[in-house]
């Protein structure tokens, strides 16, 4: 199978995982019967990805399916249980504390809650400057003139430099953490969820800054959110993940109007469209329940509880992602090249479940 | 009883205010509305813009102090609500106007069992005895589907996830049969699957009992789906109302215009979102004029010292503008909107 290679990887994550143990299983809960079996978050579970230079990856689930928390462990905010993170010929998963302290510099993240990620008794300027202290870049007036540039960077006013994160309203705090996060001229951001505490005005602002940033700078983003319809705007390529699985990824409007996986088909078919005609005339794929929980998920694939295309197999077999189509990967052993369309499938086929495609997917994977 | 043209809630030049440190805001400022019986009523505005305080005003639950009813008129079904003695608008909260909110975690008691969560509605409101109350709140979590009701009925809250408990929720406020319901942001803390469930949830048991329903919502999307009608508040006013396909297809106030435009489409082709540039205002220190004035691309002059009047653009439809037909009227052309 052949895999574009005209752009270059920034970043590539194989393998990774991050298991969070919640007790439980040893002889004493044996013996008292409150959690006999060893109970496990996994919260992500062998995720391989890798995000090219200067595009903005879209990352997007329901809550609970891990997004934040592969954000993190790539940057090891959170330690990864297991894999590699591949950085510039490094993999940051396994640098000592100190390598990667000199790599932070490249790699940044922008919060959710504007109103938790700024200390609420430092100032702004202390804020953006922090980071220039932090790695040496600049001091005394250098380092004033410097955080000056980057509150105008996003937008905001330099008179601002004395005041504190309380006197500022949400977009403006978001403004502020974003230039926080640009003062070490990084190439990569995670960006975890940066509009969604936000009023919808106030987004479109967020979004448009950050593209041109995106722009300016020559960055790449991870952009982490629920929201479809942000993702779809602001990304290049999506991918959706499903209880620390990643089940598909294909460019922003292949995603949107070509989705394979049975789970993302409904994930777009709920979003609400801002058009009463297309809402009074469009049919929904309503998912029966609720997420399961990540605690001890469901064998084989996770999402076979909810899928109306589940088979016997669904339950066993740990689907792989494979291109499906070019450069659309997807997690499922009923559709296959062949047959993209599981609507199509004949009932009962697996076409996945075959040997030899089975190899290619595990290549696919390694390569 | 029923008002002759078909009422069932009519509110009228409706004041609330909360004395801050900051001086009185004006939180809503005299707005007038109308809700047909059997319809669906959305409310969409930006936080800060007074659509909570709005509800929470028609039933009465503005903590006071700091805040107060000033002035106006809430008709309910031909009765001034805001005359209510405490006694009697606590008959009419639960079981003539339920309400939902929009953290379902929050509103529940996370020390009751649900099924007695359920059933002090009725043994209050409908005068059941215990046998009569646990038997309707079986019934009530059968409707919204809750599988397994009967086992489930004496779990605890935390047992449940936000989408169920979102679910009892909608159980509990539909318990005595309200003629009016209102949703206060009732999926905003949901995941995107689960919303779609709960707001095809609302539409079913609206259609089945003919409950009017008030949806606040600052998610266009949703309103586009779920309401005939449509209110966008701004700074504590009405700034348009409409039909709800109206609204959308031509709408006659440069905040909404600005607001429709702003979120992304992900049917359409992707190019530089619009923005509507500034902050919202602070409610507590309005200039005169026009309180969108700053952020405006139609601002002229006029709009700085003078307050816009309520201009009637069609049957039903209002907007709060100085040039509300010059918008409307480019609304309707497309070639000149951009």
């Amino acid at each position: 199978m052949t895999t574009p290679v005209a752009k270059s990887t920034l970043l590539s994550i194989r393998d990774l995982k991050v298991h969070f143990d919640l007790g439980g299983g040893g002889p004493l809960d044996k013996l008292i019967g409150t959690h006999p079996v060893k109970r496990v978050v996994k919260a992500v579970d062998g995720v391989s990805l890798d995000i090219y230079e200067r595009e903005t990856l879209g990352l997007v689930g329901e809550s609970g399916c891990g997004k934040s928390t592969l954000g993190r462990a790539i940057l090891r905010l959170i330690e990864p249980t297991d894999g590699q993170v591949f950085y510039r010929d490094r993999d940051l998963a396994h640098l000592s504390a100190r390598q990667l302290r000199e790599q932070r510099r490249h790699l940044q993240i922008i919060f959710q809650d504007p109103y938790a990620s700024l200390n609420p008794r430092m100032t702004v300027g202390q804020i953006v400057g922090e980071p220039l202290a932090t790695f040496g870049l600049a001091r005394g007036r250098e380092a004033e003139q410097r955080v000056q540039e980057l509150l105008e960077t996003v937008g905001l006013s330099k008179r601002f430099i004395k005041r504190y994160p309380h006197e500022f309203s949400g977009g403006q705090r978001q403004r502020i953490g974003i230039a926080r996060a640009l003062a070490v001229d990084p190439d990569f951001i995670v960006a975890d969820e940066p509009i969604s505490a936000l009023d919808v005005s106030i987004q479109a602002q967020i979004m448009n800054l950050l593209e041109r940033l995106r722009r300016e700078k020559n960055l790449t983003y991870l952009f982490i959110s629920h929201d479809l319809r942000a993702i779809r705007h602001v990304s290049d390529r999506v991918a959706v993940m499903y209880l620390g699985k990643l089940v598909e990824i294909a460019d922003a409007k292949t995603i949107y109007h070509e989705p394979l996986m049975p789970y993302t088909k409904a994930l777009i078919s709920a979003v609400p469209v801002p058009d009463p005609q297309v809402e009074a005339t469009r049919q929904r794929i309503m998912l029966e329940g609720d997420v399961p929980s990540p605690i001890n998920p469901p064998s084989g694939c996770r999402f076979h509880t909810r899928c109306p295309y589940a088979i016997e197999a669904c339950r066993e077999v740990v689907p792989q992602l494979v291109e499906i189509k070019p450069a659309h990967f997807a997690a499922c052993i009923r559709i296959s090249p062949a047959e993209p369309h599981i609507e199509n499938v004949p009932p009962g086929a697996a076409p996945g479940l075959d040997d030899s495609h089975h190899k290619a997917a595990q290549k696919a994977q390694n390569s | 009883m029923t008002t002759a043209d078909g009422n069932l809630l009519e509110v009228r030049n409706l004041r609330t205010y909360f004395d801050t440190e900051d001086g009185i805001v004006k939180a809503v400022d005299d707005i007038s509305f109308q809700l047909k019986r059997g319809e669906t009523l959305g409310i969409v505005g930006e936080s800060g813009s007074g659509k909570s305080v709005t509800n929470l005003s028609i039933i009465r639950l503005i903590p006071n102090p700091p805040g107060k009813i000033v002035s106006g008129e809430v008709i309910f079904n031909g009765s001034d609500l805001l005359l209510l003695r405490n006694e009697e608008i606590r008959k009419v909260r639960g079981r003539r106007i339920a309400m939902i909110f929009q953290d379902p975690m929050t509103s529940l008691n996370p020390f009751m069992k649900i099924s007695r969560q359920l059933m002090e509605m009725t043994e209050l409101h409908l005068g059941h005895t215990r046998a009569q109350a646990y038997d309707h709140a079986i019934r009530m979590l059968e409707t919204v589907g809750i599988p397994d009701a009967r086992s489930r009925a004496d779990s605890y809250p935390h047992e449940f996830s936000g989408g169920m408990r979102q679910r009892v929720m909608i159980a509990m406020a539909l318990s005595c049969q309200p003629e009016l319901l209102i949703a206060d942001e009732p999926t905003t803390a949901l995941d995107v699957t689960i919303q779609a469930q709960i707001l095809e949830l609302i539409k079913t048991l609206k259609r089945e009992t003919g409950t009017s329903v008030i949806l606040i919502t600052h998610d266009l999307g949703v309103v586009a789906g779920m309401t005939d009608h449509v209110i966008v508040m701004y700074a504590g006013k009405i700034f348009e109302q409409a039909r709800t396909p109206e609204l959308f297809s031509r709408p006659g106030n440069p905040y909404t215009k600005g607001l429709l435009r702003s979120v992304p489409d992900p049917t359409a082709e992707q190019g530089k979102l619009y923005q509507i540039p500034g902050q919202p205002p602070d409610v507590a220190h309005l200039k005169p004029g026009c309180p969108f004035a700053p952020r405006c691309d139609h601002v002229q002059e006029i709009c700085h010292h003078e307050f816009p009047p309520f201009v009637k653009l069609g049957a039903d439809h209002y907007s709060l503008c100085h040039f509300a037909r010059e918008v409307y009227s480019e609304s309707g052309n497309p070639q000149i909107s951009v």
